[in-house]
């Protein structure tokens, strides 16, 4: 029997990080999984530099909600450790929370950055990934994203070949070496030992 | 099932307006409408075919140009947000009157919430305002259906119709299916039989709007289809629309026994009297899930048949979104038990200025000019766009913004009052919206206001769509009675700080009325290239007059 459940996965970070694409990649594959799919997004004022969340809800049923309640998510991939923990509610008990290290801290009144990781570990289910890191790995300066859903698509019903086909589908404009390099980044996401952190 | 096509809300209208055989579509940007017109400019850009698209200067032009396409017998679209319909009013309201010709649709996107605007006003009462049908959607689905819909209601009623979309309908992604095409083939334009309807001197309006009255049983009878009352069991009943309605199907998949609620499904304005009794009769006491104003809910209220519970009963908040948590609320069900809260102050991240943007070289000469006058605390008055974000600390530079075009109107009102100097700042984009007629005011009006202009050259906020004002801006302020010894041009660069600060302070001194333009593209549109192609046409057309010019002397 099909499952009513609505799954929801919340994507954060700040504007022009990319997250709105990020997400339509999200949407793009679970579709392709056979699974009914809706994403929900809050843009405009948000491009300059603000907060940027967007919203996947996926079912077996035809779903009609776009976005979940707190307490409901089961995936939160944040591109950035302050916009992770904005949303840290969203997430079900056993929810999983992917999140960069990586601080975009310009603006007033962050918070310092050892209170922010102490935060994020104290979140069950927390794989912090170091995405400077491995983007200087990669040779490839904004490898973090892709990186991120990699490991994120762990969690998520979509095969191999279908993150494969979805993400080369959305870089091949840009020609086939950015979509290879995304690639990339996606594999090193998906292959890093990911014992969550948190407690 | 057809072929799918994956797109938000908004967009799912303006693909809708394309296949339901539009000749013309007309807009000014506004979030969440922006995408609708876009992604139909797209579809006409691939497929012309005859068919035009326009961004025009302010939402009451580009629904004036869409009546003419009308009036000339074609289907049109004309699409805005929320508080662009105040522009248009004027034109919305007497379309009532003149009705229509070829089927005109008005895409309306509110912002409950104000994810993006500075009011939450509800559009579904300015239908009612204007006597018009109102079809509110509730899927992406929806939002292409019933667009088809209003364009076919729109030519059998022959009135314009309204689809009214909110935030997270307008930006929902999801896959809709499509109908076919239709050629855009035209009706012909009023006949002269009926030129008469169309000339809105007071004795056509008093007839035509006996005729407006008249048709409202008619609107009720061809829309009465798309509402809704389910019996179910039980004396405690629902009314939906729009979002609410999402909401309660998704809740009801998970708790089964909210099926059987008796239902009230509304999509489609004027709703039947009839049909709202014969469900008041079914029930004691009814929740209303409705996104923004409590219009249903009052309406029901006032029937005094029902114990009504909504927005003015406290069951769920006054003002702001509808959310799938509050529906839970109200309803009485188990929220899911959640996380703890993160004990750590999470200061907002608000919108900033790009690096690099003009904008913020333009406000450091303006504060350096009031600081030296020694002026530091005067009241600037701003306007909407990205340079809005200086509103915020720590720059605080701007102290007021209402409405497109209220910074130089309320800037001269306050040097009318006293206010030395009074100043307003405006984008060269709103400039054209609606700072055009207050910079006329102004011109005429003697006092001592400092008028900066921040020339990006595009419709920065909303995505670097073009500004009507491209390469106009002083010809325009002089054509408004600006003296030219009164216009100053600068560029807003770092480099030039000194010399920026030193003519604002002139313009500031200058006891009539002044205007400072700060042009420089917006680094955004700049980096995307968007202006590339119009500037070295320019470039072009202005090398050939030069050496034209050469030859004759």
């Amino acid at each position: 029997m099909s499952d009513p459940r609505i799954h929801g996965i919340v994507l954060s970070g700040v504007g022009g990080q990319g997250v709105l694409s990020l997400a339509q990649i999200v949407l793009e594959a679970l579709r392709r999984s056979g699974l009914h799919a809706l994403q929900s997004e809050i843009h405009g004022m948000s491009q300059r530099g603000g907060s940027v969340h967007a919203q996947v809800c996926f079912s077996d049923l035809p779903l009609t909600s776009p976005i979940i309640d707190e307490g409901c998510a089961d995936l939160l991939i944040a591109l950035e450790p302050l916009e992770a923990l904005r949303y840290v509610a969203m997430l079900r008990r056993n929810g999983q929370l992917v999140v960069s290290e990586e601080p975009q801290a310009d603006m007033a009144g962050y918070p310092p950055l050892d209170d922010v990781y102490a935060a994020l570990k104290g979140v069950h289910g927390c794989h912090l990934v170091d995405t400077e890191e491995l983007a200087r790995r990669l040779g490839h300066r904004q490898a973090g994203g892709m990186a991120l859903l990699g490991l994120a698509s762990r969690f998520l019903p979509v095969t191999d070949e279908v993150w494969q086909e979805v993400i080369t589908q959305r870089f091949e404009s840009k020609g086939a070496r950015i979509a290879e390099k995304n690639l990339e980044a996606f594999h090193a996401g998906r292959g890093l030992v990911h014992e969550p952190v948190g407690s | 099932m057809g072929q799918s096509t994956l797109a938000l809300g908004v967009e799912a209208v303006g693909c809708a307006a394309f296949d339901a055989g539009i000749k013309g579509a007309f807009g000014y940007p506004g979030t969440p409408s922006t995408e609708g017109f876009e992604f139909l400019e797209a579809m006409i850009h691939a497929e012309p075919a005859g068919r035009v698209a326009r961004w025009a200067a302010n939402e009451k032009v580009a629904y004036d140009l869409a009546l003419g396409v009308s009036y000339a017998g074609h289907r049109t679209l004309v699409t805005m947000k929320h508080v662009g319909l105040n522009v248009a009013m004027d034109a919305y309201t007497n379309s009532a009157l003149t009705g229509v010709r070829g089927g005109l649709v008005l895409l309306v996107a509110d912002d409950p919430g104000m994810h993006s605007s500075q009011n939450e006003q509800d559009s579904r009462s300015l239908a009612e305002f204007a006597w018009l049908p109102c079809l509110e959607p509730s899927t992406v689905q929806e939002c292409y259906d019933h667009t088809l819909r209003a364009f076919e209601l729109s030519e059998a009623l022959q009135v314009p119709v309204m689809v009214r979309l909110v935030t997270r309908l307008a930006h929902c992604r999801a896959a809709f299916v499509r109908r076919k095409t239709l050629a855009p083939t035209g009706l012909g334009v009023v006949p002269k039989a009926s030129v008469q309807d169309w000339v809105l001197i007071p004795s056509n309006a008093r007839r035509r709007y006996l005729d407006l009255l008249a048709k409202q049983p008619r609107m009720i009878q061809d829309l009465s289809a798309m509402n809704r009352f389910l019996p179910g069991t039980g004396r405690r009943g629902v009314v939906v629309s729009g979002m609410g309605r999402a909401y309660l199907d998704q809740l009801a998949l998970e708790h089964p026994g909210l099926a059987t609620f008796p239902r009230l499904e509304v999509a489609a304005y004027p709703m039947d009297p009839q049909l709202e009794l014969a469900f008041l009769a079914q029930v004691d006491e009814v929740f209303v899930f409705e996104e923004d104003y409590p219009v249903l809910e009052e309406r029901l209220s006032l029937r005094g048949m029902a114990k009504v519970h909504g927005r003015l009963d406290g069951t769920i908040p006054r003002t702001g979104e509808l959310t799938p948590r509050l529906l839970k609320d109200a309803l009485g069900l188990m929220a899911a038990e959640g996380r703890a809260a993160i004990n750590l102050d999470l200061p907002l991240r608000a919108p900033q200025f790009c690096d690099g943007c003009g904008h913020v070289d333009a406000y450091e000469a303006l504060h350096g000019a009031l600081r030296n006058l020694g002026v530091p605390d005067t009241r600037v008055f701003g306007d909407i766009g990205c340079y809005t974000l200086a509103a915020q600390e720590p720059m605080g530079a701007i102290h007021a913004v209402v409405e497109m075009g209220a910074s130089i109107s309320m800037a001269v009102g306050a040097a009318l009052a006293g206010q030395t100097p009074s100043v307003a700042i405006i984008g060269d984009s709103t400039f054209g919206h609606s700072g055009l007629p207050a910079l006329l005011t102004a011109a005429s009006s003697g006092v001592n206001v400092t008028v900066v202009i921040l020339d990006n050259r595009v419709v920065g906020m909303t995505g670097q769509q073009p500004s009507q004002a491209l390469d106009q801006v002083e010809r325009m302020v002089l054509g408004m009675g600006i003296p030219e010894t009164q216009l100053q041009v600068l560029a807003p660069l770092p480099k030039q700080h000194e010399a920026n600060v030193k003519a604002l302070e002139s313009a500031l001194q200058h006891p009539g009325p002044s205007v400072v333009v700060f042009r420089r593209e917006c680094i955004q549109s700049l980096r995307r290239g968007v202006l590339k192609d119009h500037d070295r046409e320019e470039k072009a057309r202005l090398a050939q007059a030069c050496s034209s010019t050469e030859v004759r002397s």
